[in-house]
């Protein structure tokens, strides 16, 4: 029994158990949820999401916040179709040009973020408000709000493919579309560099405590630059999975939805002081927003209370977190008075 | 030799620099847009709006003392605006327009102590959790947003009482009800913060928050009343909203969020908390109010203006390091001569 609750008190687990109960519930109310067409629509609908989740969760892990990543996102998202539909960039375009262009963009942007916060030392969200703006605005003052409406052909099986393809009753395929199997492709590459490479350690040694990771002698500049161009560039991918989803470009259409990505972040067990934090964590958390708004749509509930229910989970998984932290410490503290008594005793 | 003393007086301020761009914004703005920037019905118009964007500055300085943030305060504004013209529906079976001085008085006492309800949480996650604020105000705000959304079904309720928009738009003696507002406000405030014993132990628990424990602060209660105080200016910033839109709706001034972090670090506050005086937030945010206005007034695209804010939190920050390498290098330049004296 004990094993079950220390199990629990992993977040994966935790957040594991309660998507299960939760489908549970949701399954005896709409028998229709827990199918394989609803399921990988699910997945399809929260790819980008959980794309982007990945960028925030760097930058989460190592102590910073950003906002920015949606106009970094709409900015590439923007950018890259339309230096591909009317430059010559065009002539020689496919999907893996695509690609380029928009990890380029959005790493740039995301490299500018890193310069100003390392430059000032000022609190990331200060900074990454402003540049939000800065970005979002010149854009959409450039563009004049014009939507494009006809993306470059190659980009769409992005969306249209699928893997493990089946047909409904009706006579419509469903399957894993690709952009989910790019997000977990992405997902894992991202965790084995985050787990495994010394720069990916570097990252949560600066969110556990950078001063002594800057006296160690990882090089807080390098770092800085490499997080947030690393989100920015993890954002423009994430925007090419969303103009292939949505099929068109429109100008405002990512921006406002960050705090949702970071909601899913915290939500998946990452530490917003820095240090801690999963990519599998943050894929759980990102599902279960996904599934929550899917059965809400399923239940016949008011789109409204979407939000009502965002923040409810937000609050409550805040305050989860914080008591579980304090156990924890807790418990450290009592280890060390048990063995300070065994010297003693010995 | 007397106005040389004023002259230094002055200069000594510690809002000097922020006068001076007041100033130069001021005039930059009157030379962009010719004389209608400087006429009295443009002044007066400043007047009216200023007080939003300077309440909010107000009651995010106050969140930032102890290095918190407060993003939600500009949902529960919005969210308040919502309760109260609920609350008066209910109290006139539904003509809110008719509602008379006595009913519209017990909707503010309802919805303020709705408000600071919403601080109490705010504070009490903040400071007995130890939860990052920037967490449990983003989480509240989500939550203030979808229940104003969910009430008002994202429509825009309007025709409030005419003795509820006089906070507005109303005028005591030809000067704007919402300025006279403003004014008592940050009087009481600048009162609270600089003249009390709450007050001082509000800032050494920004600046110190173990050393404020060992001096027998009680942090915990310090920075929860901290954020009440903080929320209540989401009250205050409401009332004047509802006089001037005569309606609520549940995003009215989503980016006035930006706008009072903006002023509030214009103004001075350090980020990290323990700083921050409430004269220089004031005139940060006329400053602001200034820009904005004359940005209006150039019929700039909207989302230039947005830019433009972002541009100048960079701006500022670029300045502020300029400012601080010169009076680093000065202070250099006075400390040489003392130390080669005392060689």
């Amino acid at each position: 029994m004990k094993k079950v609750l220390d199990i629990l008190k992993k977040r994966e687990a935790l957040l594991g158990v309660i998507i299960i109960l939760f489908s549970l519930f949701v399954t005896i109310r709409v028998p229709q949820f827990l199918t394989y067409e609803n399921l990988s629509n699910v997945l399809k609908s929260c790819s980008v999401t959980g794309i982007f989740a990945l960028g925030v969760l760097v930058v989460t892990i190592s102590g910073g916040f950003d906002v920015s990543f949606t106009a970094i996102a709409q900015v590439s998202e923007y950018l890259a179709i339309w230096l591909l539909i009317n430059t010559f960039i065009g002539r020689i375009g496919n999907l893996f040009v695509a690609f380029v262009l928009v990890i380029l963009i959005g790493g740039a942007l995301g490299l500018f973020n890193g310069f100003l916060i390392d430059h000032f030392k000022l609190p990331a969200i200060i900074i990454t408000i402003s540049t939000q703006n800065l970005f979002y605005g010149i854009m959409y003052v450039v563009c004049h709000g014009r939507l494009i409406y006809t993306i470059p052909k190659y980009i769409w099986p992005l969306s249209d493919k699928k893997i493990f393809e089946a047909v409904s009753a009706n006579g419509a395929t469903y399957g894993i579309s690709m952009v989910t199997v790019l997000w977990i492709v992405m997902a894992i590459l991202l965790a084995v560099v985050l787990k495994k490479t010394v720069i990916g350690r570097s990252v949560y040694w600066i969110g556990g405590n950078a001063l002594a990771a800057e006296r160690v002698g990882i090089n807080m500049r390098k770092m800085a630059l490499f997080v947030y161009g690393l989100t920015g560039a993890i954002a423009g991918v994430g925007s090419l999975a969303h103009v292939a989803i949505v099929q068109t470009v429109i100008p405002n259409s990512i921006v406002g939805t960050e705090m949702s990505v970071i909601a899913a972040v915290v939500l998946g067990g990452a530490s917003i002081t820095g240090g801690k934090g999963s990519v599998f964590g943050s894929f759980l958390g990102v599902l279960l927003f996904a599934i929550v708004n899917n059965s809400l749509t399923l239940l016949q509930i008011s789109s409204y209370w979407y939000n009502v229910f965002t923040g409810a989970i937000i609050v409550l998984s805040i305050i989860l977190n914080a008591v579980q932290e304090r156990q924890q410490k807790k418990r450290i503290i009592r280890v060390k008075v048990d063995e300070n008594l065994e010297g003693v005793a010995v | 030799m007397k106005s040389n003393n004023v002259l230094l007086r002055i200069k000594k301020n510690e809002h000097f620099s922020l006068y001076v761009t007041l100033i130069i914004v001021y005039l930059l703005m009157g030379i962009l847009n010719g004389s209608r920037f400087f006429s009295f019905r443009n002044l007066t118009a400043m007047m009216y709006q200023m007080p939003m964007i300077g309440l909010l500055a107000i009651g995010m300085l106050i969140s930032e003392l102890t290095g918190g943030i407060n993003l939600s305060l500009v949902s529960l504004a919005n969210f308040n605006g919502v309760l109260i013209y609920e609350l008066l529906k209910a109290f006139t079976q539904g003509n809110v327009g008719s509602a008379h001085g006595g009913q519209v008085f017990i909707a503010l006492v309802v919805s303020c102590i709705a408000c600071m309800v919403v601080g109490l949480l705010n504070g009490a996650l903040t400071a007995m959790l130890q939860i990052p604020a920037l967490l449990v105000t983003l989480g509240t705000m989500t939550l203030l947003q979808g229940l104003s959304l969910v009430i008002t079904k994202g429509y825009t309720l309007s025709g409030f009482p005419d003795n509820l928009t006089f906070f507005g738009t109303g005028t005591v003696l030809g000067i704007p009800m919402s300025l006279i507002l403003f004014v008592v406000i940050v009087f009481i405030t600048h009162i609270i913060l600089d003249r009390t014993v709450y007050g001082k132990q509000l800032y050494m628990t920004g600046a110190n928050p173990v050393a404020a424990r060992y001096s027998n602060v009680n942090t915990v209660k310090v920075v929860v009343i901290e954020y009440v105080l903080s929320a209540l200016f989401s009250f205050f910033a409401s009332m004047v909203m509802i006089g001037q839109m005569n309606s609520v709706k549940a995003n009215y001034y989503e980016s006035y969020v930006l706008i009072a972090v903006l002023a509030s670090f214009l103004g001075g506050v350090n980020p990290n908390g323990g700083f921050g005086k409430i004269g220089g937030t004031v005139i940060a945010a006329i400053i602001l109010q200034v820009i904005n206005t004359g940005l209006n007034l150039l019929r700039l695209d909207p989302f230039m203006v947005t830019a433009m804010w972002g541009a100048i939190i960079i701006l500022v920050s670029f300045g502020r390091e300029f400012a601080e390498k010169i009076k680093k290098s000065l202070e250099r330049r006075k400390a040489r001569p003392q130390l080669e004296g005392a060689e």
